[in-house]
Formats: C-alpha cells, sequence, structure tokens
C-alpha cells in the first residue's frame, strides 16, 4: 500500500552545520505518528520541510506517491496538508470563526471581482464557509467562541482553534507541532481523546511532535525517533521505550513528563 | 436602536449630494477634496492596514494618477472619459510594477525601496520638463460634461463624490470576502497563512495593484478638481498626510478610513496659510494617534451598537435570531 | 576631475555614515528605524546655528551644545513617545517617528524659517582651496571628512570600553539574556535613541559649514542615511560607513559625468537596484529577531 505520506533522504544544513541528515520514514493513512526527540533534534525543521517552508537541500517528500518536494507552502496545503505551530499562530485581527474559514482559502474560488462586486458566488462560498467553519469549531468544543475576537481566548482556546483551523478543509494530513504544550494534566486527556477523534471521525492521517512522553506514547500509532538531524529509531511504543539507542540518546536524558 | 455603517456613510454621501446646492465654490472644492481624499484613505489602508505592508509609495502612485491623466490631455487630446482610467490604470501598472521586486522585501526594506521610489517619481515629475513641464507644474483645461447646465466644477464634483462611493462600497465587500481575510492573515502571520493555502505574493500584489489603482483615480480626480498640476502636491509631505489619514482613522478600517479622511481634510483646510503649522499639527496628529489611540476613530465606532464592519458570523441573520445566537462564551 | 569629484564623493559620503551610524545603533538596540533621525540632525543643525552665528558663541561651544541638546531631544521623544509603541509592531513605531519627523520640521520652519529660506554657515577655515599637484583639496571638505571619521572612532571605543556601550552590544545581540544577566533593557532602548541623536548632532554642527541649513534637509538626510545602512546591513558599524561612502561617491559621479541634475535621483536609483539584486543590502546577513 503507498504510504499517505513519505519521507526519503532528507537532507539540509544551515550554514554548513547538519540539521537533517537522510531522514526517512513512511507513514499509513490514517495513521498517528509520533515523532519525539530531544532538543535541537530536528523535528520542527523537518515539519518545515514537509510543509514547504523550508526546501529540503536533499531528499523528496511524497503524498500518496505523489513528489511535492519544492512546492510552494501553498500549494503543499492546497494538496492536503495542513498545520499547526508550536507557539499559537492565530490570526489576531480575525474572530475565532474567521480565522477558521481562512482554512478554507483554497477550496474557495471568489476573485476579485467576486468581492469587489459582492456577488452572489461569493454571498454562496461565504455562508458555505461559515458553516464549514462552525461545524469544525463545534468539532473541537469551541463552537460558542466563534464571533470572539481570536486574541481574547486563552492559550488552550487558542490552541484548539488553531486544531480547528487545520482540520476545516478536510486534510489528508495534518501536522502538529506540540499541541500539548502548556497545557494543564487535566487537559492532556481532552487532547489525547481529540486526537483519537480526528484520525478515528475524520480520517486524517497525524504527525505528531510532542515533548509530553506519555501522551506520545498512548495516543501514537508507531513512533520516530530524532537524534542530531538523524531517525534513530522507529517503531510501535513499546518496542521504541525499550530501544536502547533510544534511552541512550534522549529517554535517559530529557524526560521530565 | 442600530447603527449600520452602510447607512451612515450612504447618508454622508447624500447630505455631500446636495451639498452643489446650497454651497459656495470654497465649500464645493472642499467637498470635492473630500472625495477624493476618501479615495485614496481607503486605498491606502487596504495596503498597510489590511495587508500590513510598510509602503511609502502612495503620494507618488497618486501624481502618476494625476500626471498619467493630465498628460495624455494636454500632450494628445485624449479626452478625460478616457484619460482618467488611462491614468488610473498606468498607477496600477506601477504599482504592480514595484510591487514584484518589492514582495521580495519584508518591512523596512519595503519601506526604504518605495521611498526610494517616491522620491524617484517626483524627481522625474521636476525633472523631465519637455513631458511634465517640469517644477511649475501645468495647467489642465476643464472638462466639458455632456449634460446641458452642468458646469466644469459641479461635474467633477459628483464624478468624484459617486466613485468614492463606489469604491469604498467595493473596498467593504473586498475585505469581508476571503482575499480581504487573506489580507489579514499575511499581516498578522505570513507563515500561517502560507501553511493555510494562502499565496503571499498574489496577496501581496493585489493589495498592491488596488491601493495603486484607488491612488491612481484620485490622482486624475484632482487633476481634473484643480485644473492644475504640480509636483509639490505629491512629495513626502502629502505621504505624511495620507499615512495620518489612515492612522487617525484606524488601520484596518474601511469606515476609519473614510472618517480619518475627513478629519485630516478638515485641519489642513483650518491651518491652511501655515506649512510649518500643517506639518506639526499632522505629525503630532500621527504621533499622537498611534501612541494613544492605535486603534484610531473605529475604535470610537465600534462602540456604537450594532456597528459591525467586517465579521464572518456563524449563523447568517436571516436563519437564527441575533439573541438566539451565543455571542459570548460565559466567563 | 575624478579625484575632484572623489574627494568630494567622500566627504558627503562620511555625513552619510555619520547619519546611517545613529540609524545602525537605534537599530541594533531596538529592531526598528528611527524615521526622525534625519530631522533630529536638522534640528541641531538650527541649534548650532543659533548659538554659533546668532549668538557669536565659539564653534566648539556649539558643537558640544547642539549635541547635549541633540541627546536630550532623543531622551525625551524615546521617553514620551517611543517607549509605548516599541513593544506593539513595527508599523506603529515607524509612523510614530514618521510623526515626530513632521512636528520637528514644523517646528523648524516656524523658528528659524522666518530668517531666510536657507541659512548658511560661517566656513571654519580659510575657504581658498589647496592645490597638491593637479589634485584641488578644499580644507573645509578635509575638517568634515576627518570630524566625521573621529566621531566615529570615538563612538567605537565607546562601544568596546564603556559599561553602558558593552550592555548596549549585549542587549542588540540577544535581549532576552541581556534581561537575565540585569541589564535594564527599557533603559538601553532609550539610551540608544538619546546617543542616536547626539551622533546626529555632530554630524549637523560638521556638516553645517559645508551645506546650507533649511528645514528639509533633514529627511533628505534621513533617507540616505537610511540607505546607507542598508547598504552595509543594517547592523555593522563599518558597513554604514562604506555604505554612506559607496553612496556620497556614486552620487558626486553621476552629478560630474552625467549632470547636475543627477546628483539627487542617483542615490534612488542606487537603492532600488541594490534591494532588487540584494533585498538585504551589499553586506545583510539574516535581520536580528526582535525582542
Amino acid at each position: 500500500m503507498t504510504p499517505r505520506l513519505a519521507v526519503e533522504g532528507i537532507g539540509l544544513a544551515f550554514g554548513g552545520v547538519a540539521a537533517l541528515r537522510g531522514v526517512g520514514m513512511a507513514v499509513a493513512p490514517g495513521e498517528i505518528r509520533g515523532i519525539i526527540g530531544p532538543n535541537g533534534a530536528g523535528k520542527t525543521t523537518l515539519l518545515n520541510v514537509i510543509c514547504g517552508i523550508i526546501p529540503p537541500g536533499e531528499g523528496r517528500v511524497l503524498l500518496d506517491g505523489q513528489d511535492i518536494t519544492g512546492l510552494s507552502p501553498s500549494r503543499i496545503a492546497a494538496r492536503g496538508v495542513r498545520r499547526t505551530f508550536q507557539t499559537t499562530a492565530l490570526f489576531r485581527g480575525l474572530t475565532v470563526l474567521e480565522n477558521v474559514a481562512t482554512g478554507l482559502h483554497t477550496e474557495t474560488r471568489a476573485g476579485l471581482l467576486d468581492g469587489v462586486l459582492g456577488s452572489r458566488r461569493l454571498r454562496e462560498e461565504e455562508r458555505e464557509a461559515a458553516e464549514r467553519a462552525r461545524q469544525a469549531l463545534d468539532f473541537v468544543g469551541m463552537a460558542a467562541c466563534a464571533d470572539r475576537p481570536a486574541h481574547a481566548l486563552s492559550f488552550g482556546q487558542q490552541r484548539l482553534v488553531e486544531i480547528a483551523r487545520a482540520l476545516v478543509a478536510e486534510p489528508r494530513v495534518v501536522l502538529m507541532d506540540e499541541p500539548a504544550v502548556g497545557l494543564s494534566l487535566n487537559r492532556l486527556a481532552d487532547i489525547d481523546r481529540l486526537l483519537r477523534r480526528i484520525r478515528d471521525e475524520r480520517g486524517v492521517t497525524l504527525l505528531l511532535i510532542e515533548h509530553v512522553i506519555r501522551l506520545v506514547m498512548e495516543v501514537s500509532d508507531s513512533i520516530t525517533v530524532l537524534g542530531s538531524g538523524a531517525v534513530i529509531a522507529e517503531g510501535p511504543p513499546a518496542a521504541v521505550r525499550e530501544d536502547p539507542a533510544v534511552v541512550a540518546a534522549y529517554l535517559g536524558t530529557a524526560v521530565h513528563a | 436602536m442600530t447603527v449600520r455603517p452602510l447607512w451612515v456613510g450612504l447618508a454622508a454621501a447624500l447630505a455631500l449630494a446636495v451639498l452643489p446646492l446650497v454651497a459656495n465654490p470654497y465649500l464645493l472644492f472642499v467637498g470635492n477634496q473630500l472625495s477624493i481624499f476618501v479615495i485614496l484613505a481607503v486605498g491606502l489602508n487596504l495596503l498597510v492596514g489590511y495587508c500590513g505592508q510598510l509602503a511609502f509609495a502612495h503620494a507618488a502612485l497618486f501624481g502618476i494618477g494625476a500626471y498619467g491623466t493630465a498628460l495624455l490631455k494636454v500632450h494628445l487630446g485624449v479626452p478625460f472619459a478616457v484619460s482618467l482610467p488611462c491614468g488610473a490604470l498606468l498607477a496600477t501598472a506601477v504599482g504592480l510594477a514595484i510591487s514584484l521586486p518589492a514582495l521580495r522585501l519584508s518591512g523596512l526594506y519595503l519601506s526604504l525601496a518605495t521611498l526610494a521610489f517616491a522620491q524617484f517619481t517626483l524627481w522625474v515629475f521636476l525633472h523631465w520638463e519637455p513631458v511634465t513641464f517640469g517644477a511649475g507644474g501645468f495647467r489642465v483645461p476643464a472638462p466639458s460634461w455632456p449634460i446641458p447646465g452642468v458646469t466644469a466644477g459641479i461635474g467633477t464634483f459628483y464624478l468624484a463624490l459617486a466613485l468614492a462611493v463606489l469604491l469604498t462600497l467595493a473596498a467593504a465587500s473586498l475585505v469581508r470576502s476571503r482575499l480581504g481575510r487573506a489580507m489579514i492573515a499575511v499581516r498578522d502571520g505570513e507563515v500561517a497563512a502560507q501553511a493555510l493555502g494562502v499565496d503571499l505574493l498574489r496577496t501581496k500584489a493585489m493589495a498592491f495593484g488596488l491601493s495603486a489603482f484607488y491612488a491612481g483615480v484620485a490622482g486624475g480626480l484632482q487633476a481634473l478638481m484643480l485644473g492644475y498640476v504640480a509636483p509639490e502636491s505629491f512629495d513626502l509631505f502629502h505621504m505624511a498626510l495620507m499615512k495620518a489619514m489612515i492612522v487617525v482613522g484606524g488601520l484596518g478600517s474601511i469606515a476609519g478610513s473614510v472618517v480619518g479622511a475627513g478629519a485630516v481634510l478638515f485641519l489642513l483646510e483650518g491651518l491652511r496659510a501655515f506649512k510649518g503649522a500643517q506639518e506639526i499639527a499632522f505629525g503630532a496628529l500621527l504621533m499622537g494617534a498611534v501612541i494613544l489611540a492605535p486603534r484610531g476613530l473605529a475604535g470610537l465606532l465600534d462602540r456604537l451598537p450594532g456597528w459591525q464592519e467586517r465579521y464572518l458570523r456563524a449563523a447568517p441573520a436571516e436563519r437564527a435570531p441575533a439573541a438566539a445566537v451565543p455571542r459570548e462564551a460565559p466567563p | 576631475m575624478l579625484s575632484y569629484l572623489l574627494l568630494s564623493g567622500l566627504t558627503t559620503g562620511s555625513i552619510y555614515a555619520l547619519v546611517a551610524l545613529g540609524i545602525v545603533l537605534v537599530y541594533k538596540a531596538t529592531g526598528t528605524i528611527n524615521f526622525a533621525h534625519g530631522d533630529q540632525l536638522m534640528i541641531a543643525g538650527f541649534l548650532a546655528f543659533t548659538l554659533h552665528v546668532l549668538l557669536g558663541l565659539p564653534y566648539l561651544v556649539a558643537l558640544a551644545g547642539a549635541v547635549a541638546g541633540s541627546f536630550a531631544l532623543g531622551a525625551v521623544a524615546a521617553q514620551v513617545g517611543f517607549r509605548a509603541v516599541l513593544r506593539t509592531s513595527l508599523v506603529n513605531v515607524v509612523l510614530a517617528t514618521l510623526g515626530l519627523a513632521f512636528v520637528l520640521k514644523g517646528f523648524a520652519r516656524l523658528t528659524w524659517g522666518g530668517i531666510s529660506d536657507y541659512l548658511s554657515f560661517p566656513p571654519l577655515v580659510r575657504p581658498e582651496p589647496i592645490l597638491i599637484g593637479d589634485m584641488v583639496l578644499l580644507p573645509q571638505q578635509l575638517v568634515v571628512t576627518a570630524g566625521a571619521l573621529a566621531v566615529m572612532g570615538l563612538f567605537a571605543l565607546f562601544f568596546r570600553l564603556t559599561t553602558i556601550g558593552k550592555a548596549m552590544q549585549a542587549t542588540a545581540d540577544n535581549p532576552r539574556a541581556a534581561r537575565l544577566v540585569g541589564i535594564r533593557v527599557e533603559r538601553i532602548h532609550l539610551l540608544a535613541f538619546a546617543v542616536g541623536a547626539a551622533i546626529a548632532g555632530a554630524g549637523a554642527t560638521l556638516m553645517a559649514p559645508l551645506t546650507l541649513l533649511y528645514p528639509d534637509i533633514g529627511f533628505m538626510l534621513f533617507i540616505k542615511g537610511f540607505a546607507a545602512a542598508v547598504l552595509g546591513g543594517l547592523t555593522s558599524l563599518p558597513g554604514a560607513l562604506v555604505g554612506g561612502i559607496a553612496i556620497g561617491v556614486v552620487e558626486a559621479l553621476a552629478a560630474g559625468y552625467i549632470h547636475s541634475s543627477f546628483l539627487e535621483v542617483s542615490a534612488f536609483v542606487a537603492i532600488m537596484a541594490t534591494l532588487v539584486l540584494r533585498p538585504r543590502g551589499l553586506m545583510g546577513g539574516p535581520p536580528p529577531r526582535r525582542a
């Protein structure tokens, strides 16, 4: 079976310093893949390469077997790869609903003329966009906040809205950069449930960078461990936990969760 | 009782429309200038307030619209019905042309490039004498309107008013659409906007082109209204004046652009005789607004009951009564 | 001809470099550009004019007065105006400083504009040119160039040797770490605006005998200084020197070999061309992170 998302031999250097070295992995459709590793291992850089923000020096990124390496971030987003950010990145000047509706930019077609004339197509698209955005907010439990300005939300609420924004266009893959950062322990169970629902109810393949080891071990179908820009282990959570290379490089030094 | 921006704006336009019946020539001039300033401010706010691009070329593009319109008439005898749109399109083309390299520049580098472009344009107005007539400027023949009984001044007044209303409505509609949200997204976070499929280049180029088009239309109207074009109308002082309009009115607000244009015009006319005092007043206004009232007059407008400029709403009003929609989450 | 043009370009260029130095200093400390920098310089020039020409005080006293007055003006502007907006956004800082630029310009027009449109400053040294071989040197140019270089040298020493200078450097390099080691970052920002303005004060007094003084000179010098700073990479002090001299020489050559009216515009064309080819200037690296 073709993997939903595959990276092959990704290498990248910043000014002579290797950030990623021959990284390869294949993620099956409907899988939750955890990516862990110590700080500076290249996790966020890998996400940036996959979604086109940083072009890789070498290697390929394949989405359902199609090469998407070197496409612009907006093209890759249009193909159905979406992400959330480590620090929340909601647009402060928009309402919660408008933020989520921005996720439908590639799904809508109204152009400049529609925009300035307020055409029928525009109005129909807008009505549909508002409805889909509201449903996505409902999915993460934030529908009640739809009309509030984004900057008025708490940190945790902003993270949920960001997830809704990444989901609204029914993407094939969502890359999540530390969704649990800054959340209290009792919210962790909610995130755990939400991630499973994203996979089960919406059929989304998830790539998850996470420092909260307990969460990532519980929710992931399999885990890739990065160390110094290279893959040092891969497999089901239980196996990765026991892997001596991982224990040496990572778990032994950096588990505080 | 709700106050809708659309009603207030149309009521103001209607009030302006009866001005020629009662006003003296000076007030007519001020009313005409108001329409032109509104077009300028709305256009600049699209680029700076909505799309967040720190550009300083607006006065120069205003000038390109004025020179383009007037010179086509003076040198080639092209009627205003053709030269005005041509002037506006010329400004748009130049705006798009400078946007192409400018799109690679961010923040301060963009501001320097556009400042240099503005000074370059002013230099061309001043020194390309065979075409632009140099520092002294040149006279533009008065337009003739095909409607009997309509004088040149009255005709230009209504043309400017009609264009101001149409272009303001167009901008107000655009900023509520997906393209408006894309501009705001680019302003508030370029990387996140891209990751959602918003094309940075296209969005910024659109904002540059639109804003240049508005400046060009305003420039053509200015040439018609004054019957005279000279380089000094498009210098750095006028650039600061336009910045003051949108900052005082409110960055990222169409209604604010309109109100800000009015406020600046009022002050400009009040201090007409004193260049130094004008500079102090506008400089202080700009600085004071940024520091003390960053949302500008639009911040006050937003407190009016029912005043809503932009929101895409969760439940369209015709399907659910407003009271049934939870607008605020309980604290 | 060429040597004369190069020399006069070098002189103007060293003035631009001095303007750029103040801009770079503020940028390094705060991550923003002070659009009122040129107008602060212009005000300092008028201040020196008042002290030296109107009140008859010695030139060096006028220089000290202009530097001190400029420092105070910069500190007040930063404290009253810019402090509040530094935390918000780049657009806000630029617009606030642009507002101040026009306030200063209008103030100068109302205060000194009545005397004459263009004020001239008496020469410092005898105006007769010196001939060395076939090179023509104006003593005034030599004094200005030497003075500008001396101010830059002093400033470099200040950065290297004094505690305040080191604290400013540390804040520029890493604001968060600077805060952690107990440097009061807000005070450094204030100081950067004030010291930047003081440098502008010295520059104004140095160049006043060579050029005429008028209210619009400030923003013109600001654009040239800004361009020089960008050419030099915005964060580098030697870069500002090289950028300033490059612009001065380009202007002198364009005026000498094409037409005198090209003096003004050549700098703008050069800036636009440079930014199209090298979006971060000739020596530009990545921009520093904002605090």
